[in-house]
């Protein structure tokens, strides 16, 4: 392999896709020896992989819910064909003779609207960083959004002590709980992201062109969005 | 010609201060086993407390004490400063990211949080080798109980929960093994980066899977996990509390996977040096690349599927149990939509390190190098599509048996290239046998084997008889043991004087070589043997028609044994008393030979260009001439890289 040499480029410079120089006392002034360019596309590159791994596990989740629905073991999907002359059983033994009432879809529905406006507040942050409105602003985006996302956490919460049926009561119980334990772990992983973001915003740190890391949150925000609504549509239409 | 220019100052000679590193001055393997076991123990205290109707070994209580055990773990070794201080707006400043990358900490850095990619390449060949190690113990009980036909030395339940770990722990093993060491020490060099794309996530992905194997080991101590690896449904729902512990270590395991096939890819695909195309990569990169990505696809499968375990466990949810609605196929779908394509996450990586190998010690570029780049794409897009092939006695959609049949031997297509690509990159080769290609040999005879006896458990007839016998066992010892983990011992014997400094004693490696190669085949050809009568896998006592096998495969497994013992041997004396090693003792043309020994921080102290295709090996030599007798030659000087001349003096190929 031939090579020749270059002179080091250990610093950050501005170029034109719309990304500023390492600023000092900026987002990550550890003075990495990179462009803000390249830390941007790698960061983009990290996120639409986690993305696309974590979108392969929504996808099983939903194989799990239409493969059990589909089968329907010993009529257990929703306990609709268990009577007092045809019992079926829960997990701990006991007979169910009805069919195991239907969640509430508004629950659902409501925190997949929360975790939906919480992204659109993470964007508009995203875009104030982006035209430089100043760190109030990029913070007070970040806070709604933060409000937002502890409501849909709190609602998720609620949502388990109010439901219907426990996680024993059969496969249609199973995988909606799965559903919302594993759309609560996305949340609060979103939260500490979320947080994250308020707290740099108002200390400045999304000043002098570093707003491409804003969106880097905004996609995952958007991601989390976008999963919990998918979720909260099958759980509700698929009963 | 050498032309030496003058080098900057090292990284490691700068003077950090008192404060640089913040936490990480405190912070070390043991903060991080003390803080595990404290906080281990008090979620073990509080759910008891607070789970209804729980003991002291109940399924949630395990399932928070492991959970307390891997989070405080990774709190005490410091996997979570940086995201807090992110969190808190209070970056790391440019020292702290040095002291993080061990200047200025000797040979303790090993045992911290570190995030140069050397050091995480080292910590996870010896975490490797430990692991190998217990493997191999737990593999030398089986074979000893398995000696005579009514062995009295482990009891059905020991001997059962053996087998599961040992399966385990080398599969976690296997997937690390060249993943783990080369693909971080190696490939950010080969690639022309001065690390890994996120050199934090990279030392994070060591140390989550270092607090995941006590997990595993943990089984032993909670009534063992007698399910075996593929852990089975309903069996895994109904074994002890083990299981819990065994799904913690897998989930534990899969955030480390995935997060370093992240990492791999984006440090491919974002920080290759100037003129290091695509097509100019190392063929080893491309396999490193690949199997990150099949990784990437088959780990979120494994992660929900032992999620779904331990909820049915520990909270009653009916995913795999029939009798409350759930369904034993479900688990073994997810399972197998992980499972076949985990065996070429751990194969892609050392076949493409074997093809390295071989170009360099054969002097001629890789062949058909763009059709073996295309046989690992294909070999990763087929394995998604052939999960179903282990369910074809299950009795799950037998119409689709024969398309996933028909998958299956399809890709038997491209591996049986790659295979072609190995024979032809040797083919009319100088061919110089050094260590590293005694092992490239012993790869291609267990390789044709464990793959021709794959093609017949694809076919649903045969496998309908085979299923769930020795023959099956001994096929996929020939294809991971004596395929990629040989494929990966190659690969240690070839990039070990880089990472060391030190050369292996030969004389000793033959020695270890001989004897791994006579006791691979005694080994598994009495497993082909005990497969072909008929003789279930798993079962601690058996029939004594099949005793002679037996005998046999246990000669086999103590004189394998033997043999990784010298070879151990061989890697530890060279460690410690080893000749100083060249900083390019094989002539290869690849970046990470054109950098001294030992390896500075971020490599490179002048960046790269990269102008020609990494196997230039012959240009130059005139037509009809013969390429001359290789041989070692004096250490070179050692020049920052890039300042190497594009012609060495002694190269019988001419350099490119």
């Amino acid at each position: 392999m031939s090579i020749t040499t270059t002179e080091h480029d250990a610093h950050g410079h501005d170029d034109e896709h719309g990304h500023g120089p390492a600023v000092p006392g900026a987002e990550n002034p550890g003075g990495e020896h990179e462009t803000a360019f390249k830390r941007d596309q790698k960061e983009r590159l990290m996120m639409w992989l986690f993305i696309s791994g974590d979108a392969l596990f929504l996808i099983l989740e939903l194989f799990a819910w239409f493969y059990l629905r589909a089968l329907n073991v010993n009529g257990l999907w929703n306990g609709a064909q268990c009577s007092k002359a045809n019992p079926c059983t829960d997990g701990l033994g006991n007979p169910i003779i009805a069919q195991i009432p239907k969640a509430n879809p508004m629950h659902s529905l409501a925190i997949a609207g929360l975790a939906i406006l919480c992204a659109a507040f993470v964007w508009l942050a995203e875009s104030a960083a982006k035209r430089q409105a100043g760190k109030r602003a990029v913070a007070g985006a970040a806070g709604v959004a933060l409000l937002f996302l502890l409501g849909a956490i709190a609602w998720q919460i609620y949502q388990f002590q109010v439901l219907p049926f426990t996680t024993i009561d059969g496969a249609y119980a199973s995988t909606f709980e799965f559903f919302i334990g594993s759309t609560l772990a996305h949340l609060v992983l979103l939260l500490f992201i979320v947080l994250g973001l308020w707290v740099r915003a108002s200390k400045g740190r999304y000043e002098g062109g570093t707003w491409y890391r804003v969106r880097l949150i905004r996609f995952f925000a958007v991601w989390i969005a976008v999963s919990t609504l998918i979720l909260a549509l099958v759980s509700t239409l698929f009963y | 010609m050498t032309t030496a220019v003058a080098a900057p100052p090292l990284l490691e000679d700068t003077d950090l201060g008192p404060k640089a590193g913040g936490f990480y001055r405190r912070q070390n393997i043991w903060s991080g086993l003390g803080f595990g076991i404290f906080l281990g123990f008090v979620a073990w205290l509080v759910s008891h407390a607070t789970v209804q109707g729980s003991n002291w070994g109940s399924d949630m209580v395990v399932t928070c004490t492991m959970v307390g055990w891997v989070i405080g773990f990774n709190i005490g070794i410091g996997t979570f400063n940086a995201p807090i201080r992110w969190m808190l707006g209070d970056d790391q400043t440019h020292e702290d990211e040095l002291y993080a990358a061990g200047v200025g900490q000797g040979r303790s850095r090993y045992f911290k949080y570190c995030t140069d990619h050397k050091v995480v390449g080292t910590q996870y060949l010896v975490f490797t080798m430990a692991l190998f190690g217990i493997g191999g113990t737990l593999a030398m009980m089986i074979r000893t109980q398995l000696i005579t036909p009514h062995s009295t030395f482990l009891d059905p339940q020991t001997y059962n929960a053996i087998v599961t770990v040992h399966g385990m722990i080398m599969i976690i093993a296997t997937i690390i093994m060249v993943s783990g060491p080369f693909a971080n020490f190696v490939m950010p060099i080969m690639i022309g980066a001065k690390d890994m794309a996120f050199p934090r996530l990279n030392a994070m992905s060591f140390w989550v899977i270092f607090s995941a194997a006590p997990c595993l080991l943990a089984t032993f101590f909670l009534g063992g996990v007698n399910a075996g690896w593929t852990t089975y449904a309903p069996l895994s729902v109904q074994a002890p509390p083990a299981m819990d512990a065994f799904a913690m270590c897998i989930i534990t395991f899969v955030v480390s996977v995935t997060v370093a096939g992240i990492n791999t890819i984006v440090t491919v695909v974002t920080m290759r040096a100037k003129g290091m195309t695509m097509g100019r990569l190392p063929i080893f990169t491309w396999g490193a690349v690949v199997g990150g990505a099949l990784g990437l696809y088959a780990m979120p499968a494994f992660l929900a599927v032992m999620t779904m375990m331990i909820t049915d466990r520990a909270t009653g949810t009916s995913f795999f149990v029939p009798q409350v609605g759930g369904s034993q196929w479900l688990y073994e779908n997810i399972f197998w939509i992980m499972g076949h394509p985990e065996v070429y996450v751990i194969l892609i990586p050392p076949v493409a390190a074997v093809l390295e190998i071989a170009s360099t010690f054969s002097r001629k570029p890789v062949f058909g190098y763009k059709v073996a780049v295309a046989g690992f794409v294909a070999i990763a897009a087929l394995s998604i599509m052939v999960w179903a092939h282990h369910m074809f006695t299950t009795g799950w959609a037998p119409n689709l048996a024969a398309p996933f049949m028909l998958t299956t031997e399809l890709i038997s297509i491209p591996t049986g290239i790659i295979f072609l690509c190995t024979i032809g990159t040797m083919w009319k080769g100088s061919i110089w046998t050094r260590l590293p290609m005694y092992f490239v040999y012993l790869f291609l005879w267990n390789f044709i084997i464990g793959g021709v006896t794959g093609i017949y458990l694809s076919d649903v007839p045969a496998d309908q008889y085979f299923h769930g016998d020795m023959f099956v066992t001994a096929h996929f010892h020939y294809t991971l043991l004596g395929g990629a983990m040989i494929g990966a011992t190659a690969a240690v014997c070839y990039w070990f004087p880089k990472m060391t400094g030190k050369m292996l004693n030969e004389r000793i490696g033959k020695v270890a070589f001989w004897t791994i190669a006579l006791g691979i085949q005694v080994t598994y050809f009495g497993q082909f043997w005990e497969g072909f009568q008929g003789m279930a896998r798993r079962v601690a006592q058996y029939n004594p028609k099949f005793e002679a096998a037996n005998q046999m495969s246990t000669i086999g497994a103590y004189i394998l044994m033997t043999g990784w013992l010298i070879f151990l041997y061989m890697m530890l004396h060279a460690w410690r008393h080893g000749k100083i090693a060249p900083a390019n003792p094989w002539h290869s043309k690849t970046l990470e030979w054109k950098v001294p020994t030992p390896v500075p921080l971020e490599n490179f102290l002048v960046d790269p260009v990269v102008t020609s295709d990494p196997y230039t090996y012959g240009e130059g030599v005139p037509d009809g001439q013969e390429v001359p007798e290789f041989a070692p030659v004096e250490q070179p000087e050692l020049v920052p890289a890039g300042a190497v001349p594009t012609e060495e003096p002694g190269d019988p190929g001419g350099a490119g």
